[in-house]
């Protein structure tokens, strides 16, 4: 790479530090983004909801009740684990930021100054993703947090804070696989984001609700199989997913979410490196 | 990285620092219980000894003024028995008593001597004077201990070689402890030391998870079983259980709920299908029983895990139906008379 201002071959930096520069760079673009309006109201439904509950609660009123018999606290924080985080926010969040990572700077015609730098290629996907899971973490935890402490009394917090730290990881770890498959959707197909809605809330919810083996291949599967709480009965959908629900052990769920994470940011760093992106004018 | 970044990862930060940090010390240190809550069960709670193996409350008040007691005022003590003895002890347990606690601290030999065991707390207006009389009359002493008043009973005529001493303290303008000598001591020693059943994690656990409920019991099964002297027959034939809680809340009708927790997965799985096979042949036999229909229709057995739970609620209306068919039943066995 040669130095515009002196002439000399400027060393290209190493993949850790090149990674390190984008992840500085994006993080504040995405912080401050309008996609992050979105997901502070995406967030900030469930603290809404919880908000809502305990004024419920407040009025010695019962929020939710199953066969009779009051759910209360943290049976309602399982609830919104499992219908809000999980089967929405996650995956949502996955599919519009994951697919952004390379597809926003294709579009905007910004790509050709990146790859300009004297930094692997490679380096500026691995960047944008760490930026991606830092933003979706920073907004997602601390109102999985705000939703605990507002839906659960602090006489129940000994019995069930480490089902939390259990769900707070599961949420970073959904965000993080979710994010990984989706980041080499963004960098691979032309038309991500549908692709992505597609998946996320076409085939993963059609095909968990069908027997057989097609499940192995959705990260809902195995994420739901290291849920702490009892699947909540909510409609037909969830009844013939209950049914035909295969737990697979926590080995096996583990090792095909972290497969799952390290093979798609592999190949999508591979795509990024081999692919030529070609800006429409 | 912008001030405007820096400042967004800061606050996020600190909400999730300050909650798990919150969390961390409520799990390990066992210090929200009391700090946090005050809901965390009753105050007579502190009196309980820490290794007491069974907790049980009830809220006398509640129960006393539910529609569900008005039912059974017919068959209650006369009037003039109840006059009789709040006379001699200046007591009327439906106006005066608030509420009941009682313990079990399992021991040795409890097989032979329950009452050692056992420590009865209860919330009350009394009247010291009349009930120190009443007692020095039937040939009690009165005693100090820590400052509390004691009125104790040694059963000298027994021949019973560790005979259970029995002892009644004032602990508390409104509170007083019934038990052996050694269990109301143990009870201020562990209100005055602060090592009382509050500092047990795993019992307050389990009572704080009871909501809306005006009676209820928690307990080690275990500790229980292994003290009672039960035959080892019945012992081996008894499902592996840890941790039980019975809740209820009484008024026009009853609903409450049984937990219990079993050693392992499998133990949990096999008492769940013995319970649904149970709750399946009452459903067949209440099948036009109009009141013992919606009886078994109120019964929902659940739990995952280690856990087992068996919700039931009865409402007035099943009552007044099971009321119904008993008054039908006597009129019947009247008339064939």
């Amino acid at each position: 790479m040669i130095d515009q201002a002196n002439g000399r071959t400027r060393p290209q930096m190493s993949y850790f530090a090149a990674s390190r520069r984008v992840f500085d760079l994006s993080l504040g673009e995405m912080l401050w983004s309008r996609r992050t309006i979105f997901m502070a109201l995406v967030v900030a439904g469930p603290v809404l909801l919880a908000l809502i509950v305990k004024g419920v609660e407040l009025f010695g009123m019962s929020a939710l009740r199953v066969n009779g018999q009051r759910v209360a606290g943290f049976g309602i924080f399982g609830v919104m684990i499992w219908m809000l985080f999980l089967r929405f926010i996650i995956p949502v969040l996955g599919v519009f930021y994951g697919t952004a990572l390379m597809a926003d700077e294709v579009e905007d015609k910004t790509i050709t100054y990146l790859f300009t730098r004297p930094i692997p290629r490679g380096a500026v996907l691995v960047g944008k993703y760490l930026a991606y899971l830092a933003c979706t973490l920073l907004v997602v935890l601390p109102s999985v947090m705000i939703v605990y402490f507002l839906l659960v009394p602090f006489a129940q917090l000994p019995a069930t804070f480490g089902n939390l730290l259990i769900d707070m990881g599961l949420i970073a770890l959904g965000l993080a696989v979710y994010g990984g498959v989706f980041a080499f959707v963004g960098a691979f197909f032309k038309r991500p984001l549908v692709i992505g809605l597609v998946f996320a809330f076409g085939w993963e919810q059609v095909v968990l609700a069908l027997p057989g083996y097609l499940k192995q291949f959705t990260i809902a599967y195995y994420l739901q199989a290291l849920v702490p709480h009892a699947m909540p009965s909510d409609g037909v959908a969830s009844l013939l997913q209950g049914m035909f629900r295969e737990t697979p052990p926590l080995a096996v769920s583990m090792f095909w979410l972290f497969t799952y994470l390290a093979g798609f940011l592999y190949l999508a760093t591979r795509v990024v490196e081999r692919k030529e992106y070609v800006l429409e004018q | 990285m912008s001030n405007k970044t820096r400042y967004f990862v800061a606050i996020s930060g600190a909400i999730l620092a300050i909650g798990l940090g919150t969390g961390l010390v409520a799990s390990y240190m066992g210090l929200p219980v009391s700090v946090f809550s005050s809901a965390a069960g009753p105050e007579e709670l502190q009196y309980v000894p820490a290794d007491a193996a069974v907790v049980a409350y009830a809220n006398v008040r509640d129960v006393m003024n539910s529609e569900l007691r008005k039912r059974f005022q017919a068959v209650e003590p006369s009037t003039e028995q109840k006059n009789e003895f709040e006379e001699k002890t200046g007591l009327n347990f439906e106006e005066h008593v608030d509420s009941v606690v009682a313990a079990v601290m399992p021991k040795d030999g409890m097989a032979n001597h329950p009452a050692g065991a056992f420590l009865i707390l209860a919330r009350t207006q009394y009247n010291a004077e009349k009930l120190q009389n009443l007692a020095i009359e039937h040939g009690a002493e009165v005693t100090e201990y820590q400052g509390k008043t004691l009125i104790t009973h040694q059963d000298k005529d027994t021949n019973d070689p560790t005979p259970d001493h029995m002892a009644f303290g004032f602990v508390e303008a409104d509170l007083v402890a019934f038990g052996t000598i050694d269990s109301v001591k143990a009870a201020i020693d562990a209100r005055a030391s602060n090592r009382n059943i509050v500092s047990n994690n795993e019992m307050m656990k389990l009572v704080n998870e009871i909501n809306n409920a005006n009676a209820w019991a928690v307990g080690r099964f275990d500790a229980i079983a292994d003290k009672a002297g039960l035959p080892t027959e019945v012992r081996n034939a008894m499902p592996s259980i840890s941790w039980f809680s019975a809740a209820g809340h009484i008024n026009g009708g009853v609903s409450g709920t049984f937990k219990a927790e079993a050693k392992d997965e499998a133990t949990a799985k096999n008492l769940r299908d013995v319970m649904a096979g149970f709750l399946a042949m009452a459903k067949m036999q209440a099948q036009n029983k109009p009141g013992m229909q919606q009886l078994a229709d109120s019964l929902v057995i659940s739990g995952e895990g280690n856990s087992v739970a068996l919700a039931f609620d009865i409402p007035a209306e099943v009552l007044d139906v099971l009321e119904g068919l008993a008054k039908s039943r006597q009129q019947g066995q009247l008339q064939r008379q």
